[in-house]
Formats: structure tokens, C-alpha cells, sequence
């Protein structure tokens, strides 16, 4: 059987999480691997959260903010960015493949490019496989 | 802590959901879940009888949290919020799961889409179980409004507040009210003159009783939020005086492009090459001359001049165009027998009257050029003595495809509108953003097109993106009617969702105030902890996630609402199979 990998994404309310109402109200098909959950801002999003993600099981990671320059609060996204850089680098250290979190802006009218980055990052994440986090802790307990 | 009872209820909408999401499977398994009392599926939840449904359940089952799985919160979140209040409940006490755009319309396999729906639904089920009931907080409104600049935009405002009798303070940089519509002679399409519609409306603002004008003055600071701000600013005889108002209208309009940055044009250099605002002065003198005073033969008029080019500015700046037009005519009825050149990139006069005046131009015998952006400016040099002109203009017209030369004895350069040399300044001194462009950002590019992201602060006129007269007159009085809406209401209600600080685990790093972006945050130094002033803070939960020790909480996006909500979607119960 094919593996199937369940993908959490962070979107901010303002830009990234309009743009995927936007790809639904269009209609557009994307992969089912995707489960948002809605933050204000991405700069919200606790790197916490992401590890929590993986520990839960998570096989990848996907985090939307708006553009540069167009956060809502000015600057949260600049402070996403920052720790999404430094989370890659710690998640490596942890033995889970950087590749597993991917950060890409999507504005409130790109339904079309999140429907496209949600099929995109399910099959990165399809390649690189389960993420075994989830069992080696529950063996390590 | 109270016994947690959960309602969920599961929205067929229509056909939207249920064709695509087994409902009634959702809803039967949702049941099972830990504090789930009742779980219910229902074919339009937001409709009023689904509504009442929820309103019914929470009274009879004494259901203290709600979650409905429907369609997307940005949708029907206040609609249930209000159903919650309705029913007794605090609004807070509701989460929604969104699997009609992020389930049904975006998948292809029931089963998979099904199972998706149940972990979303989950999700919120984990979530709700940590929500706190939060309670709306309102301000009062300073009935005064401050205005900053004084064009014809910051004048619209003024009246229109101050005539519903509002107290308005108009501060303006420069000597003098009227802004560009006072440096202009006539105004295209339809030719009015500037002076005799602008001069009544600043005679107007001068005497008005509820309007004070500071000239000469500078906006250097303001503190406050929505309904108490305030400044202090320094007047002409350099005294400061402190002033209170509940909303600020920013109006300080654009600045022009300086063509001397395209040397292709020798701005500067050749002087009968003057820009589009000086050709105003000219031609409010009444007399078209050139630089040693004789009439000109051959009149260019060269479009774009630092607009829709990646190399100064890529947008139009929307009001050329017509002005261009607007000179060829009152060139051909200066100069009867004169040879007029529009050299353009593309024409793009837009608006009520302008495409007529562009027809009646084409038949007042002007030459209409065009030159490809892409392929290099035209050029603009010195005639020599056996030319007959003073200056030639060289470049590919693009329809014949050809190398020309065009005589000119007066260039007239359509420099491009940009953003105002201070706007800068003034978007840090309030507090809100600007484009890549240096234009002040609305809230909603389609609906909110007045207001900006901080409550309270409305931005019209051309410091929003070039404009001409009716378009910043129409915006000046929308920001208007709507200040004047909130001030008599009386109150405005702000933000609950904002962060929080528990001053026992606070370790006073102070790392949250450095990074939150509207100075919410200060410190006590007598506690030694940080202190949210809940006006100012949006509730974007930075701070949240910066805090190293957890002790300042984002309301309503708290770190144990979020955990429960990651836990309750990776619930292996609902792992998909193969689609
Ligand atoms: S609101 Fe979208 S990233 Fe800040």
C-alpha cells in the first residue's frame, strides 16, 4: 500500500488561510493529506507547535504567513521566517529531515498556488516516507 | 474547573458537505468523544431553525462549549457567536471546523474526505475543551479628529466631520490649504478651474467654527488607539499645544517624480524640458513661452516619465494620461498653428469624459507617437543651428516601426506620481503600513478600501495610491461618514483576543516587548514584569511565541488550545487509506 503521509499546516487568518477558502470556493482538487489549522498570524506559530507536529505524528509541517510586507501586524511573518530557520536546523539535530517543514508565503488570492504547494509538499513528503518520531518516543517511554 | 459538555454539530450545507463528507458518520463518531454530550448533523446549521437547534440543545443538555463542523470561520464565525450569546453562552466558548473549503470542495474521495472531516471535527472537540470565556471590551471615542494635510482630500474630510458638527483639527507642512489641486490651472477631462472650485471650499475651512487649522506644522508623534489619541505639535510661533482626538485621517497626498533621474529627458540641463507641474505654472501665467521668451513652434509632451518602467516605478500613475490630453488642447488654443507630439507608451485615459477627450484630441491635428518602454526612452537632444527647432527627440515609434526624429521647441514631461517624501516618516510615527511603493495600505484592497489596520486611522486621497479629484473627494468623505458613525456611537469595541500576562511565571526578559510590533507590551520595573496594555495589542501572538517561559498567553490561541487541536488531528483513528 501506498504511504500515505498526514501533512498539519499552520496558515495565518489574514492571507494564507483566505487563500485556501479561495482554493475550496474555486473548487480546486488538492491532495486530503493537508489539515490546516488557523493561527492569526505566523508569527504565532510556536516553533512548539512544529515539534509538538512531529511528535504527534505528524510526517510534515507546512507553515503559510502572507508575503512580505503584507502581515497583518506588520512583521509577524519576518519573525516566522527567522524561527522557521532555525527550527530546520534544530529538526535535523533531532534525526527528522529538514525537508519534512517547508514554509512558503500564500496571499489571500492564491488559491491556486496553495492547491498546487499542497500536492507538491505531500508528495516531497511522500518520498521521504513515514516520520518515525511518534514511535521511537512511545518505545523510549 | 467545570464539567466540560460539548454540542457538535455537523452541517450538511445543502449538498455542499454531505455529498462529498459522510455527515452522519462524522456525526456518530464524534459522539463518542470524551465531554461530547450530544452530536448532531443538520442540513444548513447557519440557517435560523439550525440556529435555534444549537440554542434548544444548550439550554435542554446544559451544553457550556459548541463546535460546529461547516464551512469556513471567516464565514459564519459571528453568525454562531451570536447564536452562543443568544443561547446564554459566552461567544468564545465556539470553535468551528472548516470542511466545506478545506474538505468537500477540495477533495475527490468520500472516504478519505470523510475521514478528514472527523479529524478536523476532532480537532476542534480538543481544543474547545481549553477555550476561556472572554469578554468584549469597548472605549470610548474623542468626538475631535485630526486631519494630516490639507488638499483637496484633507479639506473634503474636514467639512464633512465638521459641518455635523465635530470638532477637526487640520494640520498642514506647507504655508497654505489646497495642496496640488491649488498648483493646477484647469482640470481635465472637463476643464473647471482649479482655483474656482478649490479657493470657496479653503475660504470655507478658514472660518469654520469647528475646525482649526495649524499651518507650517509637523505631526512629530502620536500615542493612544481608537478613540484617545494624542499629540503634541509645534506651532508657527513655536508654541507646542497638546492635542486629544478618537480618529486620525491621513491625507498628506503624493509627490512627483524628479525626471532629472532619466538623463535620456536633460531635465535640468536644457531648460525648455520643464515637468508636467511646472508647464501649470506657465500656463496659469497665461502665456505659453519658452525659457527666452518666444512662442514655441513644436510642442512635445513626453508620457511615463518615470511610470510603468521596472526601472523607477511599475505602476501607473493613473492621472497623466488625461493631463497630457488636457495640454495639447490648451496648447492648440494658445498656439492655433503650433505642432503638438504626444509621445506615449500607451494611452491609458480612463474615467468619466477621458476617452471623449482623447477622440476630440485625435482631431485637433496632434501627432500621436509611440515609443516602446522595453526598448529604450527617447532621447532628447540640443538641435543644431540649420534645424529650424530647438531641441530633437529621437526614438522607435513603435506603430511604423520606425527610427524618427521629432522637432521641439518645449518638452513637457509627465513626471510619475509617487509616494509623499514623509509618508515614510508619518506610517512609523501612526503606526501602519505601506506598499512596496511607499503608499499607505487600506485594510481591504475590494472592500475596506478607508480604514487601515489600526483602528481608527483612515488614509484617503493620493497617499494611498495616486488619485484624481472626484476619486480622493468620494474617499475623503467615505473616511468621514464613517468616523462620524463611530463617534456617535459613543463607543467602539476592540480587540478581546489579546495576549495576557501571568506575572507569576513572567521572568521579566522583556523579550516579548522587543518583539511586539505596536509597543502593547510594557515593563513594570517595580514588579519586574511585563504588562499588556490590552487597547493597543491586536492579538497576533508574536509575543506568544517568543515568551520562553510561557507566561504571556495569546487569548483564544493559547498554547494548550493549539497542542489540543494538533493532538486531536493526529488522532490515528482517522489516518487515511490509500486515496
Ligand atoms: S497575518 Fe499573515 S503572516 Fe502575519
Amino acid at each position: 500500500m501506498d504511504f500515505e503521509p498526514t501533512i498539519v499546516s499552520f496558515l495565518c487568518n489574514w492571507c494564507s488561510y483566505t487563500g485556501a477558502d479561495l482554493a475550496g470556493t474555486s473548487r480546486m482538487k488538492y491532495a486530503h493529506n493537508i489539515r490546516i489549522i488557523r493561527v492569526m498570524c505566523s508569527g504565532r506559530i510556536d516553533p512548539i507547535f512544529v515539534l509538538e507536529s512531529f511528535k504527534d505524528g505528524a510526517d510534515g509541517v507546512l507553515i503559510c504567513g502572507c508575503h512580505p510586507g503584507d502581515c497583518h501586524y506588520h512583521e509577524g511573518n519576518y519573525k516566522c521566517l527567522r524561527r522557521y530557520h532555525l527550527l530546520k536546523k534544530y529538526i535535523a539535530q533531532m534525526g527528522i529531515d529538514p525537508g519534512r517543514l517547508h514554509l512558503e508565503w500564500i496571499s489571500a488570492s492564491e488559491g491556486k498556488q496553495f492547491a498546487e504547494l499542497a500536492d507538491s509538499f505531500t508528495e516531497t513528503v511522500r518520498g521521504l516516507g513515514p516520520c518515525h518520531v511518534k514511535e521511537i518516543i512511545e518505545n523510549f517511554a | 474547573m467545570e464539567e466540560v459538555r460539548i454540542g457538535v454539530y455537523v452541517c450538511w450545507c445543502g449538498n455542499n458537505i454531505a455529498k462529498m463528507v459522510d455527515v452522519e458518520d462524522v456525526s456518530r463518531e464524534m459522539e463518542t468523544l470524551p465531554n461530547v454530550v450530544i452530536s448532531r448533523d443538520y442540513k444548513y446549521m447557519c440557517s435560523d431553525p439550525g440556529q435555534d437547534l444549537i440554542i434548544s440543545d444548550v439550554k435542554k443538555h446544559k451544553l457550556n462549549r459548541v463546535v460546529v463542523a461547516a464551512c469556513s470561520p471567516r464565514i459564519h464565525e459571528l453568525t454562531f457567536r451570536k447564536a452562543l450569546e443568544n443561547a446564554g453562552l459566552n461567544p468564545y466558548m465556539f470553535q468551528m471546523a472548516n470542511i466545506r473549503e478545506h474538505v468537500s470542495w477540495v477533495h475527490r474521495s468520500r472516504e478519505n474526505a470523510t475521514k478528514k472531516a472527523k479529524s478536523l471535527v476532532a480537532a476542534a472537540i480538543n481544543r474547545i475543551q481549553w477555550h476561556e470565556a472572554l469578554n468584549k471590551r469597548s472605549v470610548e471615542i474623542d468626538p475631535a479628529t485630526l486631519i494630516v494635510g490639507g488638499g483637496i482630500s484633507g479639506i473634503s474630510a474636514a467639512l464633512e466631520i465638521a459641518d455635523s458638527g465635530k470638532q477637526v483639527y487640520l494640520v498642514e507642512k506647507t504655508s497654505q490649504l489646497g495642496g496640488y489641486a491649488a498648483q493646477i490651472d484647469l482640470i481635465s477631462p472637463f476643464m473647471y478651474n482649479a482655483a474656482q472650485l478649490i479657493n470657496p471650499k479653503i475660504e470655507h475651512v478658514y472660518i469654520h467654527p469647528n475646525i482649526k487649522v495649524f499651518l507650517n506644522t509637523q505631526i512629530e508623534e502620536i500615542s493612544g488607539y481608537i478613540g484617545n489619541f494624542e499629540t503634541k505639535i509645534t506651532n508657527s510661533e513655536n508654541q507646542s499645544i497638546e492635542l486629544k482626538f478618537g480618529n486620525i485621517i491621513l491625507a498628506i497626498g503624493l509627490s512627483t517624480f524628479n525626471p532629472s533621474k532619466i538623463q535620456n529627458y536633460k531635465y535640468g540641463i536644457i531648460p525648455d524640458v520643464v515637468t508636467s507641474l511646472e508647464l501649470e505654472q506657465v500656463l496659469k501665467s497665461g502665456k505659453i513661452l519658452t525659457n527666452d521668451g518666444n512662442v514655441p513652434q513644436n510642442i512635445a509632451i513626453i508620457h511615463c516619465v518615470g511610470s510603468r518602467n521596472s526601472n523607477y516605478h511599475e505602476y501607473c500613475s493613473r492621472l497623466c494620461c488625461k493631463n497630457a490630453l488636457k495640454y495639447s488642447n490648451l496648447v492648440r488654443s494658445a498656439i492655433p498653428d503650433a505642432n503638438i507630439f504626444e509621445i506615449y507608451a500607451d494611452m491609458r485615459a480612463m474615467g468619466n469624459g477621458c476617452e471623449e477627450l482623447y477622440s476630440a484630441t485625435s482631431l485637433k491635428n496632434v501627432m500621436f507617437l509611440m515609443f516602446d518602454q522595453k526598448n529604450g526612452l527617447p532621447e532628447v537632444r540640443e538641435a543644431s543651428s540649420k534645424d529650424n527647432c530647438k531641441m530633437l527627440i529621437e526614438f522607435d515609434e513603435k506603430l511604423s516601426g520606425e527610427r524618427i526624429e521629432v522637432p521641439a521647441d518645449l518638452v513637457i514631461l509627465m513626471v510619475a506620481k509617487e509616494a509623499h517624501k514623509e509618508a515614510k516618516k508619518l506610517a512609523q510615527t501612526v503606526g501602519i503600513s505601506m506598499c512596496g511603493n511607499q503608499f499607505f495600505i487600506e485594510r481591504h484592497p475590494k472592500l475596506d478600501p478607508v480604514a487601515t489596520t489600526t483602528d481608527g486611522i483612515y488614509v484617503v486621497g493620493s497617499c494611498q495610491a495616486p488619485k484624481d479629484i472626484p476619486d480622493s473627494v468620494a474617499q475623503a468623505r467615505a473616511a468621514a461618514a464613517r468616523i462620524l458613525g463611530t463617534i456617535n456611537k459613543g463607543s467602539v469595541e476592540v480587540e478581546v483576543t489579546t495576549a495576557k500576562v501571568n506575572e507569576d511565571t513572567c521572568c521579566g526578559c522583556q523579550t516579548c516587548i522587543s518583539v511586539c510590533p505596536y509597543t502593547a507590551i510594557s515593563f513594570d520595573e517595580e514588579k519586574q514584569v511585563s504588562v499588556v496594555n490590552e487597547v493597543l495589542c491586536k492579538g497576533c501572538g508574536t509575543c506568544g511565541s517568543a515568551c520562553p517561559t510561557g507566561a504571556i498567553r495569546s487569548q483564544h490561541f493559547t498554547d494548550r488550545q493549539i497542542l489540543s487541536q494538533i493532538k486531536g488531528l493526529l488522532d490515528k483513528s482517522f489516518e487515511l487509506q490509500e486515496g
